[in-house]
């Protein structure tokens, strides 16, 4: 019985061999007849998009043009060349309005027109993006908030034309904070602020005569973590923005520094040194608890959470210099992962995990540095000299560090890949010790 | 001599001696005398009736014969027969010579007178008869002259006719073996002919085949030749439209290169394939998305890439663009 049963299964695999193989020679045969062409590189240049300055009706806020916005935020990215306005053929602003052909005379691949109207104490803004030679719209949208938040609204904006046009998350609603230092009466004065990733809307959230450091946002964007040395030393606190509450929450003998919040919202990683030496810990920001994550008579500070919540980089010069080691788990032996100069401090892990960003000095000058931490290929990201704290955009394509300009400090915005710079708008004195916020739910 | 033959050959000897006493015993029929006389005749001198022997016949036929008397007690019949026909004869001889003496008288009288005239008769008859006699003889030798020359013209023309007939039969053997030659000849003749037409035939066939073959071989070669040359002109034609291809897909890719902006959210390892239909003119007529990359940004920029080259580059050559350009396929996948 079983043999009756097994040959007709067996006929008919004997069967299907050839038809398959036939099948096989057949795809393989008309697929060798296509021609197939291999584009492996793009243009390597900002992607032309049109933004045409979107219709206004009724009493709009001055200043605040929601299509200047929209285009200045592509134009930060380094991923987007915006046509100017006094180029483009004609202004539409729906797509009734618009002939492609013109457009593709300019050489532009997307189009973006709308309107913004004025509804009572609030502004409505309507827009459509276009791929040009597709001739077919990718987005479409209406949107309204009050009137004072018009910015909001073009960050907004920008954010769904980037999505739309990246496939990544647009990061132009995030926030950035930031340390400003000035002077009044020959007296320093340190201001912590928050503002929009354009460095506009900067709001003081903290001053002191005392330097202010190391500012960190909590992964729900809430809250900020930072360094202030207010009380004559180091301490650090958990300030919650909206309400404005501070909270020291290391005040350790010694040094207290360098926070960074857990993926999780619930510890930061801290340099205390409240036992002789400077160590990386674990703080659990509710119960205080503390975990001593390095253990080793050299300095090890600046610790910062892998984005899967497990492992952690820190810098570390036990080797003689500052390098960065990585723990891939709080239990696990640190490894030294940067070996190019004598100097490699401050790391930062980028999203996905995949890179690390940090300060790399070569030639008596610092740059950002990004290491592929799988092929440990390293890239110089900037050609400033005195380039420090790097903080990446939540989405990964960006980051924004802290650099020299004459005399001053300033915020410079570069493409993750070391792509076109943005320089924020200068604020009053040095500005310092950026940090880029989550995004913002 | 067999029985039958020596049988023969005695019947005819009695029949031969029969025929000789008949003619020597039978009386003749003298015509009556206007005189009486008498003569001694001997049976020599007895001359058969004058007959033409009838020319040697052949031989007849032997018959079966009927039942023969005994030929001694037929011969003393014979004899019997004879002597009765003598005595017959002596009677009659006697009764004549009755007669004659009774007459002897007067005839002698008259024979007296008559004798010189008989005697001169005589005389006449002896000369007629000896000049019957010698015509006789010299007939009988002329007959037995004749009869021999008649024998021998018979001997001579059966000789002649056996000749003859031999020559005939020679002749006809020589005809019959001419004709047989000749049937020979002519068979050999018609056998030769036949084989010089076979192998005339079947050199006309070798060379008809041979021609053919020449024919086949020579078709063969120039479509060979033509076989070559289409090949080699099609490998020309081929050589010349890889080159257009390749050419060409470099400069499709280029203007792709050129026209592509890959968004940031792309990946090595990502992968969006694309079929393009395009016009001869160059212009795109459709393009479809085969395969995606699960990212629909990175999927628009290969669309938008495709569609953002206004005339794509293309060969003058129709066939290398219906064969390589007329639907083509792009992979765009971003070597980071």
């Amino acid at each position: 019985m079983r043999q009756t049963r097994q040959a007709p299964v067996l006929w008919r695999k004997l069967i299907a061999i050839p038809a398959v193989l036939a099948m096989l020679v057949a795809v393989a045969t008309s697929a060798q007849a296509e021609l197939m062409i291999r584009v492996t590189k793009g243009a390597g240049e900002a992607v032309p998009v049109a933004v045409v300055p979107f219709g206004q009706s009724g009493d709009l806020p001055a200043g605040d043009n929601v299509s200047t916005i929209i285009r200045n935020n592509l134009e930060m990215t380094g991923e987007f060349n915006p046509l100017a306005a006094d180029r483009m053929l004609s202004l539409p602003t729906s797509v009734d309005d618009v002939f492609f052909r013109d457009w593709r005379m300019l050489g532009q691949r997307y189009l973006l027109v709308g309107d913004v109207s004025r509804e009572g104490d609030r502004v409505r803004a309507r827009y459509e993006l276009f791929d040009v030679n597709g001739e077919r719209r990718l987005l479409g949208e209406s949107s309204s908030t009050t009137v004072s938040n018009i910015r909001s609204l073009a960050h907004h904006i920008s954010d769904k034309v980037y999505e739309a046009l990246t496939g990544e998350p647009g990061v132009f609603s995030t926030r950035l904070a930031y340390v400003t230092r000035d002077e009044q009466g020959g007296k320093p004065r340190y201001r912590l602020q928050v503002s929009d990733v354009d460095g506009r809307r900067a709001s003081v959230r903290l001053e002191s005569r005392e330097p202010i450091l190391s500012p960190a946002w909590s992964p729900d964007g809430r809250k900020l973590a930072y360094v202030s040395f207010e009380s004559g030393k180091p301490q650090i606190f958990v300030h919650e923005l909206a309400a404005g509450k501070r909270t020291a929450v290391a005040s350790f003998p010694g040094l207290n520094s360098a926070p960074d919040w857990s993926p999780d919202g619930r510890s930061l990683l801290v340099t205390l040194s409240r036992s002789g030496n400077a160590e990386v810990y674990k703080l659990d920001v509710e119960s205080r608890s503390l975990t001593r994550l390095t253990d080793h008579w050299g300095i090890d500070t600046e610790g910062a959470w892998h984005p899967d919540g497990e492992g952690f980089a820190f810098t570390s010069d036990r080797s003689g210099g500052p390098q960065i080691y990585i723990k891939d788990s709080e239990n696990a032996s640190p490894r030294r992962v940067t070996f190019g100069g004598r100097y490699n401090a401050g790391a930062r892990f980028s999203p996905d995990g995949d890179y690390i960003y940090y300060v790399h000095q070569r030639e008596g000058a610092f740059h950002i540095a990004r290491m592929e931490l799988e092929t440990g290929n390293e890239q110089i990201l900037t050609r400033t000299g005195m380039d420090e704290s790097p903080s990446i955009a939540p989405n990964g394509r960006m980051l924004i560090y802290a650099t020299r300009q004459g005399s001053d400090s300033v915020l410079t915005v570069i493409s993750a890949g070391g792509g076109a710079a943005y320089t924020l708008p200068a604020a009053r004195g040095d500005v310092r010790e950026p940090a880029w916020s989550p995004i913002l739910r | 001599m067999s029985p039958v033959i020596l049988s023969l050959l005695l019947h005819g000897a009695i029949v031969v001696i029969t025929l000789v006493s008949w003619h020597w015993i039978t009386p003749m029929e003298e015509p009556p005398e206007p005189s009486i006389s008498a003569r001694l005749v001997s049976p020599e001198t007895v001359q058969p009736p004058e007959t033409t022997s009838p020319p040697p016949q052949p031989e007849p036929e032997p018959e079966p014969e009927p039942e023969q008397p005994d030929p001694v007690e037929e011969a003393q019949q014979r004899e019997a027969e004879q002597q009765r026909i003598q005595q017959e004869r002596e009677r009659e001889e006697a009764r004549q010579r009755e007669q004659e003496r009774q007459e002897q008288k007067r005839l002698e009288q008259e024979a007296a007178a008559a004798r010189e005239r008989e005697q001169k008769a005589r005389e006449a008859e002896e000369a007629a008869r000896e000049k019957a006699r010698a015509e006789a003889e010299e007939q009988a030798r002329q007959k037995a002259e004749e009869e021999r020359k008649a024998r021998e013209e018979a001997e001579r023309k059966a000789e002649q006719e056996r000749r003859a007939q031999e020559e005939a039969e020679r002749r006809a053997e020589e005809e019959r073996k001419r004709q047989e030659q000749q049937r020979r000849e002519e068979e050999e003749r018609k056998r030769q002919e036949a084989e010089r037409q076979r192998q005339e035939q079947a050199r006309r066939e070798r060379e008809q085949q041979l021609e053919q073959l020449a024919q086949e071989a020579e078709a063969a070669r120039l479509a060979e030749e033509r076989r070559r040359e289409a090949a080699a002109a099609a490998r020309a034609r081929e050589n010349q439209m890889r080159n257009e291809k390749s050419r060409y897909e470099s400069l499709i890719r280029d203007a792709l290169h050129r026209a592509w902006y890959p968004p940031s959210s792309a990946r090595e390892g990502m992968s969006v394939i694309l079929r393009l239909t395009l016009l001869p003119s160059g212009e795109l007529q459709s393009v479809e998305v085969v395969e995606g990359s699960g990212n629909r940004a990175f999927d628009n920029s290969a669309i938008s890439a495709a569609r953002g080259i206004n005339r794509y580059p293309l060969p003058d050559s129709r066939d290398t663009f219906d064969r390589y350009f007329r639907q083509f396929t792009i992979r765009f996948e971003p070597e980071v």
